[in-house]
């Protein structure tokens, strides 16, 4: 999962090598720490953050598959 | 491929030329420096340019179809893409088994993901707006077929009970296929009320 964020958010950026996923596991959930180049904030959270939704619905069906609870967060 | 030769000032500006003319991003252009430029003595004489030559790595149907395999194997889902472009319109198509988990509940997953890869392509190409179709195993052709049926079944209810019939909130595309279903229609009219993304159609029958 935390590839599959680190790909999608590489595609969408100016900066991919700025790109930083960061797995926090906790008892029954996962947390995907998101970072990138703060020129690029607005790239991967989109108008009204339509984009980092779409982001995440998409994690969420590749976690439904391994049977986990995963947040996408974006840091600043 | 596509592929230019720019000649400029410097690499730099070459470069910024070339990417301009191709409408590409940076990254996705592999680049050549056929020669350097060279300032020359006094900068008036023999100043000479410098010379790229910029080829674009993947076009948008081919770097939609890598997106797509590399989003499957991330997933461990196994299947086949397949892109065909026409009207301006590239289709993506995944076949394959067990891809429910890429439709979602009611094509969410789907469209997420459709909507993705139109934001990606319209980054990757600066003056193209190619608008992409993604459907996994003919799910949009078969919920197009069951929303038909739905909105003939809601439309009679509409008209047998004299009542409105509001249905669930759905996407634009949904929304249209009600609408164009019941268009002909002499009993009921549509209308669409709430805003995105719970917008949802409303069947109202008609007095005659």
């Amino acid at each position: 999962m935390k590839e599959i964020v680190e790909f999608i958010a590489k595609a969408l950026v100016d900066y991919p090598e700025q790109v930083d996923v960061r797995l926090v596991e906790g008892e029954r959930s996962v947390i995907l720490e998101l970072r990138v180049a703060p020129e690029d904030m607005g790239k991967i959270i989109g108008k009204q953050g339509r984009i980092a939704k779409a982001i995440r619905t998409v994690v969420n069906a590749a976690a439904v598959k391994e049977n986990k609870r995963v947040m996408v967060e974006i840091i600043e | 491929m596509r592929s230019i030769e720019i000649t400029a000032k410097s690499v730099e500006e070459a470069l910024q030329e070339g990417i301009g003319q191709l409408g590409v991003r940076k990254n996705n252009v592999k680049v050549e420096v056929l020669s350097e430029a060279s300032a020359g003595l006094f900068k008036i004489i023999s100043q000479k340019p410098a010379r790229v030559r910029l080829t674009v790595l993947k076009e948008p149907a081919v770097l939609l179809k890598s997106f797509l395999e590399e989003i499957l194997q991330l997933m461990g889902l196994e299947g086949e893409v397949a892109v065909k472009e026409a009207e301006g319109l590239l289709y993506a198509e995944i076949y394959g088994r067990n891809l429910g988990i890429l439709i979602g509940k009611r094509g969410n997953t789907l469209n997420a993901l459709q909507y993705l890869c139109n934001v990606i392509l319209s980054r990757n190409f600066y003056d193209q707006k190619r608008r992409v179709l993604l459907d996994v195993e003919h799910y949009r052709v078969r919920r197009e077929k069951s929303l038909e049926q739905l909105a003939a079944n809601m439309a009679s209810k509409a008209r047998r009970t004299n009542k409105e019939v509001v249905l669930e909130p759905m996407s634009p595309q949904e929304r249209r296929i009600i609408h164009l279903a019941l268009k002909n229609n002499k009993d009921v009219d549509t209308y669409s009320k709430g805003e995105e993304p719970y917008r949802k159609v409303v069947i109202v029958p008609r007095q005659n």
